[in-house]
């Protein structure tokens, strides 16, 4: 019995790992100007971010419907397939309700579903993590269980532009805090029991790369680190090669913020996710 | 006369202040630096002011309670280091003449010894040639006089000790090096030297006007009647907070706006304190009509937590005789880590407010604010815990005193800022979600690595480590030591940050005090991004009065 991984677009993990580990990814959706698109099918980074600040009107995001969760499912569960389901934090998205939905609309398969507490290349890492670990078991269940041990491994740091968009699409949770400041900070901010929480403020982007590159260092010895970025690829490559004492950087994960996390990051923001060792 | 009752005390005390009143201004101009600052006269006077009885005392009040008495308002009308030293000296002194019906000569003798501990200890590095070693003094001439028994005379008594504290005074530049070379006494000490002629004079049948006391008893310094302009203006500040009615409540709605509920209420209200967010509003104020601030609320939203204290009754109960007008006390339960903050000028205060400041008080160098405005903001902002930031070196010690009262319901921490740069850095790096201590180390760190420029301008002629000081001079003041004087303020602040040395790495923030020109400052930013190529340089309107510039390099 074979065992694939499931997660939803918010992982943003890039294409080739999806490729390359055999990974379904269900879409979320992300509404523009009252137009729905499918984050990551529909429409490219590019095109929404251009528009994310053109735009008059914010984009929202909604979960994947019930019925995109089935189709998926159904798919590999026709091929054979046993399932761990790894989803974004029930906190900031109802994915894992419809996950959990969809596999009770199949009469309850062999279907683990997790909620990781986590969001983009945090839950990225818990993903290729868990993809690794289901080509080496046959248990569905084994491989479920490593991957809630990850959870409790990963964490991530993250700095954005603005927290006006958190703020405004209501997933600011604690660092409503860090809300207005006459001195243009830059937030760092993490995910703690799923939800956003603020750490601490920095004053320009040098001295927040800094910190996110100190506070990963203090998790130390790590096995996976991933960087992201929203805007700005150059600050992306950057952060990634101040890490490479902790990592090959061939090993290290470059993403990008996708339409449905971009939609609450902004452009400009920046973040870093580890997996500690052990 | 043998003993004091507690009449002839309080008649005594009366007099010293009387007589503190007549040397304010001479004390006021004894600065060492020639910066517009909190002047000590002012700030004892203030201090001293909230223990002296309003009415005469009962013929037969314990000198005990008196002392008592006076030890309680000093202790929270307390203001700059020399208030603070002075409420610690009165403390001592009501320690000493704790349940004495009279006091005797051998009471007095203690009471001093008891007042020398209490200021040593208000200070956590005691410097000898200050107001300490005057009191001090004074002490010892006490000790070395006949012990009761012999020929106990308590006028005489006192005058030995008047005697000895002058001869201190005289000697403080013997003893402190920047007085001799500003060619000043102490003037902490002759705030004590002149509470302690105007009693003699009044023990001895005295007129205070006709006493003479070694010192001119009005300066003629010009430089000086702006900022005693200042000064009145807070002194009226400081004193509207005791009328009308010290109100507090919640408002709970949708989409409040916090801003405008702040400037609705500031038409009518005084000591605003309003912090939360879009759902939920707590508002703390003064105002006469109670009723008029809760119908506004209620046209806002749900209103909850209302409490209202009559202040002008808390005001009469201490005329007769009661406690000292203690702060307001604290309404709704506490909760949580707030941060409370010492800002002068409106631009800082909103940058406070604005970085997660729960209340600022306003203040700073020329405003010291007293332990009861610092414990009455903490007590508004509502936290269970409550981090100090005081932004001035003469408000540190005042923040102290505030978090070492007992009150059960909340705890209060000082970082002692002395800058308005360090206040900023360690306020960035706050995060109410960490505990206290996590966040004290982490403000900590922060001020660390500021270094805090200032920028004022000289008020008299002086030589300060050697430099000459021309009044009109700008100074450039750097960690509070004078580093470079120039002609204008803006390259007083080029030649200090010089002094510092810029790399690209540097952030530069300038904070414009309301006497600095907006262009003048944009250029100096301008200036300082070119000499320095990649550097940051954040300009930010401060609003504070006297110094053209503050400024932060991180």
């Amino acid at each position: 019995m074979s065992i694939r991984i499931v997660t939803d677009s918010t992982a943003d993990l890039p294409a080739d790992l999806v490729q390359e580990l055999n990974i379904s990814i269900v879409p979320s959706n992300v509404v523009i100007d009252d137009v729905n698109y499918r984050d990551g099918i529909d429409l490219t980074p590019d095109e929404f971010y251009q528009r994310l600040t053109a735009g008059p009107r914010l984009p929202t995001t909604s979960q994947p419907s019930v019925g995109a969760f089935q189709a998926v499912y159904q798919g590999l569960l026709e091929q054979g397939h046993d399932i761990v389901s790894l989803h974004v934090s029930g906190k900031l998205s109802g994915t894992v309700n419809s996950a959990v939905q969809a596999k009770a609309a199949l009469g309850d398969p062999n279907i683990a579903i997790i909620d990781s507490n986590l969001a983009s290349i945090a839950l990225a890492l818990v993903v290729v993590k868990a993809a690794h670990a289901a080509r080496q078991s046959d248990s569905y269940e084994e491989v479920a269980e490593q991957a809630r041990l990850t959870v409790g491994q990963t964490g991530v740091f993250f700095f954005v532009d603005t927290l006006e968009y958190l703020q405004k699409g209501g997933r600011i949770g604690k660092a409503q805090a860090f809300v207005g400041s006459l001195l243009h900070v830059k937030p760092i901010l993490t995910l703690q029991d799923g939800e956003v929480h603020p750490l601490e403020r920095q004053r320009n982007r040098e001295r927040a790369i800094r910190r996110l590159v100190d506070l990963t260092r203090e998790r130390a010895p790590v096995q996976q680190i991933a960087v992201s970025y929203s805007t700005e690829p150059a600050a992306a490559a950057d952060l990634r090669g101040r890490l490479t004492d902790l990592l090959p950087p061939e090993q290290i994960i470059t993403s990008r913020f996708g339409p449905a996390i971009g939609t609450y990051v902004g452009p400009g923001a920046l973040g870093l996710a580890y997996t500690a060792a052990g | 006369m043998e003993t004091l009752c507690g009449a002839d005390f309080a008649q005594a005390l009366t007099a010293g202040f009387r007589c503190l009143e007549r040397y304010r201004d001479t004390i006021n101009a004894l600065n060492v630096y020639p910066v517009p600052d909190g002047d000590t006269g002012t700030n004892m006077l203030l201090t001293m002011r909230a223990g002296i009885p309003q009415d005469a005392p009962a013929p037969d009040a314990a000198v005990g309670d008196v002392a008592a008495r006076l030890a309680d308002g000093a202790f929270w009308e307390a203001r700059g280091n020399s208030g603070v030293i002075l409420s610690q000296f009165f403390k001592g002194i009501a320690q000493g003449l704790v349940g004495r019906e009279v006091c005797a000569p051998a009471d007095l003798t203690a009471a001093f010894q008891a007042a020398t501990d209490a200021a040593y200890r208000a200070v956590g590095n005691p410097v000898e040639g200050t107001m300490l070693t005057v009191i001090r003094c004074a002490a010892e001439s006490l000790e070395k006089e006949p012990q009761p028994g012999a020929a106990a005379d308590i006028v005489a008594h006192w005058k030995t000790a008047l005697a000895a504290a002058q001869i201190a005074l005289d000697n403080t530049p013997d003893l402190l090096p920047r007085l001799k070379e500003a060619g000043v006494v102490d003037a902490g000490g002759m705030g004590i030297v002149a509470i302690l002629g105007g009693a003699y004079a009044h023990l001895a049948g005295q007129d205070i006007e006709q006493l003479d006391l070694g010192f001119p008893a009005a300066a003629g310094d010009p430089a000086q009647f702006t900022i005693a302009a200042v000064e009145s203006d807070f002194l009226d500040a400081s004193t509207e907070a005791q009328w009308g009615y010290c109100t507090q409540f919640l408002i709970q709605g949708e989409s409040l706006d916090l801003e405008q509920v702040r400037s609705d209420l500031a038409q009518t209200a005084d000591s605003l304190v309003i912090v939360g967010d879009e759902q939920v509003i707590r508002v703390h104020l003064h105002i006469a009509d109670p009723g008029s601030a809760l119908t506004y609320g209620v046209s806002l939203g749900e209103l909850s937590q209302i409490k209202i204290d009559n202040m002008n009754l808390q005001n009469q109960d201490w005329a007769a005789g009661h406690q000292a007008a203690r702060p307001a006390s604290s309404g709704p339960p506490p909760a949580g880590l707030a941060l409370v903050a010492v800002a002068p000028g409106d631009g800082l205060v909103q940058l406070f407010r604005d970085s997660g400041c729960a209340a600022v008080v306003s203040g700073g160098q020329t405003m010291n604010p007293s332990v009861a405005q610092l414990v009455n903001a903490a007590a508004a902002s509502g936290g269970r815990e409550v981090i100090l930031l005081p932004n001035n070196k003469n408000v540190a010690i005042t923040a102290t005193q505030a978090a070492e009262r007992e009150n059960n319901d909340q705890q209060l921490y000082v970082i002692p800022t002395r800058t308005v740069a360090q206040g900023v850095a360690a306020v960035l790096a706050f995060n109410a979600q960490l505990p206290a201590a996590a966040n004290l180390q982490a403000m900590q760190s922060a001020v660390a690595a500021v270094v805090s420029i200032e920028v004022t301008r000289a008020v008299r002629d002086t030589t300060l480590d050697g430099v000459a000081v021309a009044e009109g001079d700008y100074m450039g003041l750097v960690e509070g030591d004078l580093a470079v004087v120039q002609d204008t303020p803006e390259a007083a602040l080029l030649s200090a940050l010089a002094g510092v040395g810029l790399t690209d790495d540097h952030i530069v923030t300038i904070y414009r005090g309301s006497d600095a020109a907006p262009e003048q400052a944009e250029l100096i930013a301008r200036q300082i991004e070119e000499q320095t190529t990649g550097i940051q340089v954040d300009l930010v309107y401060g609003g504070q009065p006297h110094y053209p510039y503050f400024a932060a390099v991180e």
